[in-house]
């Protein structure tokens, strides 16, 4: 599986590949390129062994050992999470019209619209800037949205945002889901559960294992609901202190 | 200050390092070093090098980093009956810090008897480190948005240099890095062995009193599952309404 830099990387990143050509420029001993060369012929001997190790880690496996593995083999595993955008409820009102809720990832979200949702929750304000870049570099962003079409007339562009996700991620080990928020006048309706297990699903097809987050003590319970475990084996989550 | 041969100057100037510093313990008079003004009785340090420059990072060599640290990417890695866990995929190491916003990497030139001060190897200590000549001793990466938050994964140092401030070095350039961008939620996760190390480093329980929640839900016969080193996940079913 080669890995090729994606197109949203963070910084102006060299691709690793490329310390593995053109090392004749050096003034430094050779035994830099013996050490080049042999880790690309370690390189492909660790693929051969990937399969090895696999079927020694099945063999591992001690608890739950009923389980069935099926490995998806899904073939668009090499870019980001496909974009999705599909209608997660509809429903009609009592006055006629009809109210779709919208899911979507990868998606442009305006953040004037994103920091009133917040203000809706209660949360804290935050530079729009921030928020902006916060969502750009994010692995994905969930969002929804309520459309309203009043009866016997056209789509009328009401599109509000009622509920977000987001998950930062490295793409291949670590992925943190932060600041999931639902409008309150939609809360209860397993919306938020929606959210979370949508972004799960697309971590987890990327074969991204270690998802955490943070949660507030009033939400527990419901991520505990979802499957997520608090501390769990003793890991804890430990946060920067500035010192002045 | 000592000039060392081949250009590379020891900076007297403690508050800003450029991006590559090298810093110099001439074993008997010990400089003082910007990140412990403590005199802790501690052995010295062998010259290191410390880049925060990705294209310096060779996959291999920072697997072979991972098993010689006995650390995995997972959480819950599996583990030989010998106390070893799985070694790291290469490709998926590749990716992992092709995506993280800070990659901090220590090297160093090892002496093969680690006596370290030793009359004979003086001339080690003159020659400067570079990535290239030296060996990957330690590392650190962040993952980040680059705006509000970050998490801090997999820093390791060999053990035959711990306890020599280099993983703390390593995490306060992470963190240096992070904060210059703006980023001051910056979250680690540890387990109990490394909460010593990081709440000596300036980490402690959330302010908000957050708790740290991870997936682990597991399937049964009906479900599909995705390994995740020794836990098999359940992945959500599709429900479309």
């Amino acid at each position: 599986m080669q890995s090729s830099s994606s197109s949203s990387s963070l910084c102006a990143i060299v691709p690793v590949d490329c310390i593995f050509n053109g090392s004749n420029q050096l003034a430094y001993p050779c035994s830099f390129n013996l050490g080049l060369l042999k880790g690309s012929r370690n390189l492909k001997v660790s693929r051969l062994k990937a399969g090895f190790w696999e079927s020694i880690r099945s063999g591992l496996i001690k608890n739950n050992s009923t389980q069935v593995i099926e490995p998806l083999s899904n073939p668009q595993e090499e870019e980001e999470p496909l974009p999705e955008e599909f209608v997660l409820v509809e429903k009609t009102l009592p006055d006629g019209t009809i109210e779709q809720i919208i899911f979507s990832s990868g998606g442009d979200v305006d953040v004037y619209d994103l920091q009133a949702l917040c203000d809706k929750v209660g949360w804290p304000r935050r530079p729009l800037s921030k928020l902006a870049a916060a969502l750009r570099n994010s692995y994905m962003v969930a969002t929804l949205h309520s459309v309203k079409k009043s009866a016997g007339e056209e789509a009328n562009n009401n599109k509000k945002l009622i509920g977000m996700a987001r998950a930062t991620s490295d793409h291949a080990f670590n992925a943190t889901i932060w600041d999931v928020l639902v409008d309150p006048s939609y809360q209860g309706q397993g919306l938020g559960k929606a959210l979370i297990e949508k972004i799960i699903r697309a971590l987890l097809q990327r074969d991204i294992g270690n998802i955490t987050l943070f949660a507030d003590s009033k939400v527990v319970e419901f991520y505990r609901n979802l499957g997520f475990q608090p501390d769990p084996e003793g890991i804890k989550g430990m946060f920067w202190y500035p010192r002045f | 200050m000592a000039v060392v041969g081949g250009g590379y100057h020891f900076s007297s100037k403690l508050q800003t390092l450029p991006p590559a510093v090298q810093i110099l313990n001439a074993g008997r008079s010990s400089i003082n070093h910007h990140h412990g003004h403590r005199r802790r009785r501690r052995p010295p340090t062998p010259p290191i090098f410390i880049s925060t420059n990705l294209s310096h990072v060779n996959p291999v060599q920072l697997r072979d980093l991972y098993s010689s640290c006995n650390h995995s990417c997972h959480r819950f890695p599996n583990v030989f009956p010998d106390g070893r866990v799985e070694p790291v995929d290469v490709a998926k190491l590749r990716i992992a810090i092709s995506h993280s916003s800070v990659v901090v990497s220590v090297f160093a030139s090892l002496p093969e008897n680690l006596d370290g001060g030793g009359g004979g190897d003086w001339y080690r200590k003159m020659i400067p480190v570079t990535p290239f000549s030296g060996q990957l001793v330690g590392f650190g990466r962040a993952v980040s948005d680059d705006g509000l938050t970050a998490s801090i994964y997999d820093v390791m140092v060999i053990p035959s240099l711990r306890g020599r401030g280099i993983g703390r070095m390593i995490l306060q350039r992470i963190i240096r890095l992070l904060t210059n961008k703006g980023v001051y939620d910056i979250a680690a996760l540890c387990s109990d062995e490394e909460m010593e190390f990081f709440k000596a480093c300036g980490f402690g329980d959330d302010i908000l009193g957050s708790t740290t929640m991870m997936y682990s839900r597991s399937g049964n016969d009906d479900d599909m599952v995705k390994s995740a080193g020794r836990k098999l996940l359940m992945v959500p079913p599709l429900r479309k309404s």
